[in-house]
């Protein structure tokens, strides 16, 4: 997702700045992701441009600059909020690609990358868990909820480990697609 | 720690199949430990459970619990190993329809009269269903009906307290409660061998993760359990669009 409809969101609340939105921004993400300061004013700049935001006030010191919503803006975030997410498939993580290669350098052994690809699905799996119940402890009912995304996903990485190690992966496999 | 479940090379065979055999498995568990067994049905993770139970016996190898060589015991010594050290908890409880929570608590009770209704009660209590202890299991919910099953295994202090699926038959919420139960029991010193297949709850509360596949175990996880920032476990990524 964007940084852009996150900064909107913020900013349908009630008029903020950019540390203001830095700030809240990070707090609602738990962590999750960071931001450095210029890319808010970035993202505001564009914002700006394109009519979705305007500033309050007299510009002078920009990090006393405050933002709210145009009308656009609240057309904009509320179409985003309505949208579903759709496109394709997101595989960011670098096991995808191993995962082909091996089935051509390995000469088709594969069970090694997959024992160990595993064995850090599990500890990300007991890593997510303490962060969900972190949330919850934290009274952060929706991070436990974003963490709990997490820990299905991760479950079906496992799985998908799992499968591809009882498979038979025949060294012709690999050569057919040469 | 100590060791408390030794298996040497043990072997299980069943005639006509071969699902649910032990091919040479070796493994070691410390006393205080939560350990998880994973692994697909007819991989052997039950076959395995009920060795360490004393409620089938290896076709070769050794099961040595709190250093007592199962093979050396007869049946009435197995029986009395079950009694003394075992708690098993099973996946659709078992629990005796015309028998109350209270009554099916205390059927394995090596304790005798006030002295193990006490001690039932007091069980009862810590797993949070005191006011459920004179109703049938036709009364109770799935969750109530496995608490009572945990109390009944825990009734004789066991040294070892076996879980074969417990939250197979229960809904994600009552399954995590149970699984909280099996957490606090294990911070509280209770030795715990778990079979699951859900890697979300096993890794929740077991820092040790056994994988068995086709009769053998295929990796030994020991999972750590720092302190790590929210950015280190999840990174919600920015894809920006440069316009």
């Amino acid at each position: 997702m964007s940084l852009k409809f996150g900064v909107l969101g913020l900013l349908k609340g009630e008029p903020l700045h950019g540390y203001e939105v830095k700030n809240r921004f990070e707090a609602m993400l738990g962590g999750t992701w960071e931001v450095n300061i210029g890319q808010i004013y970035t993202t505001l700049q564009r914002l700006e441009r394109d009519g979705l935001v305007r500033p309050i006030g007299r510009r002078g010191d920009r990090g006393k600059l405050q933002y709210e919503l145009s009308p656009e803006g609240h057309k904009a975030l509320d179409q985003w909020l309505a949208q579903p997410d759709s496109g394709p498939q997101q595989l960011h993580e670098d096991i995808y690609v191993k995962l082909l290669l091996a089935t051509r350098i390995a000469n088709g052994n594969l069970q090694q990358l997959l024992g160990r690809q595993k064995r850090a699905y599990l500890q990300r799996l007991r890593d997510l868990n303490r962060l969900e119940e972190r949330a919850r402890r934290d009274g952060r009912v929706d991070l436990a909820r974003l963490v709990r995304g997490a820990l299905l996903h991760t479950e079906a990485d496992l799985k998908w480990m799992d499968e591809l190690s009882s498979e038979r992966f025949g060294a012709e496999e690999g050569a057919r697609t040469e | 720690m100590s060791e408390l479940v030794r298996l040497t090379e043990v072997t299980k065979v069943y005639q006509g199949g071969i699902t649910g055999a032990l091919n040479g498995v070796s493994l070691l568990v410390e006393k205080g430990e939560f350990t998880a067994i994973m692994g697909p049905s007819g991989s052997g993770k039950s076959t395995l459970l009920n060795l360490v139970a004393g409620l089938d016996r290896p076709t070769s190898g050794s099961v040595a619990v709190g250093g007592m060589d199962l093979g050396k015991l007869g049946e009435a010594g197995l029986a009395r190993f079950r009694r003394d050290n075992i708690g098993f908890v099973f996946q659709f409880f078992y629990l005796l329809p015309n028998l109350t929570s209270l009554e099916n608590v205390l059927i394995p009770a090596q304790l005798k009269g006030s002295e193990a209704t006490a001690r039932a009660r007091e069980l009862l209590g810590q797993l949070g269903i005191q006011d459920i202890a004179d109703r049938f299991p036709a009364r109770l919910s799935g969750g109530q009906q496995q608490r009572v099953a945990i109390a009944r295994a825990l009734i004789n202090s066991p040294t070892l307290l076996l879980a074969d699926e417990p939250t197979g038959a229960l809904d994600t919420h009552t399954g995590d409660q149970v699984m909280e139960l099996l957490g606090q029991l294990n911070r509280d010193g209770q030795t715990i061998l778990l079979v699951t297949h859900d890697a979300k709850l096993a890794t929740r509360h077991a820092a040790r993760v056994i994988s068995v596949m086709d009769g053998k175990i295929v990796d030994d996880a020991r999972l750590e359990s720092p302190e790590r920032a929210a950015s280190e476990v999840i990174r919600v990524r920015s894809e920006e669009a440069s316009r």
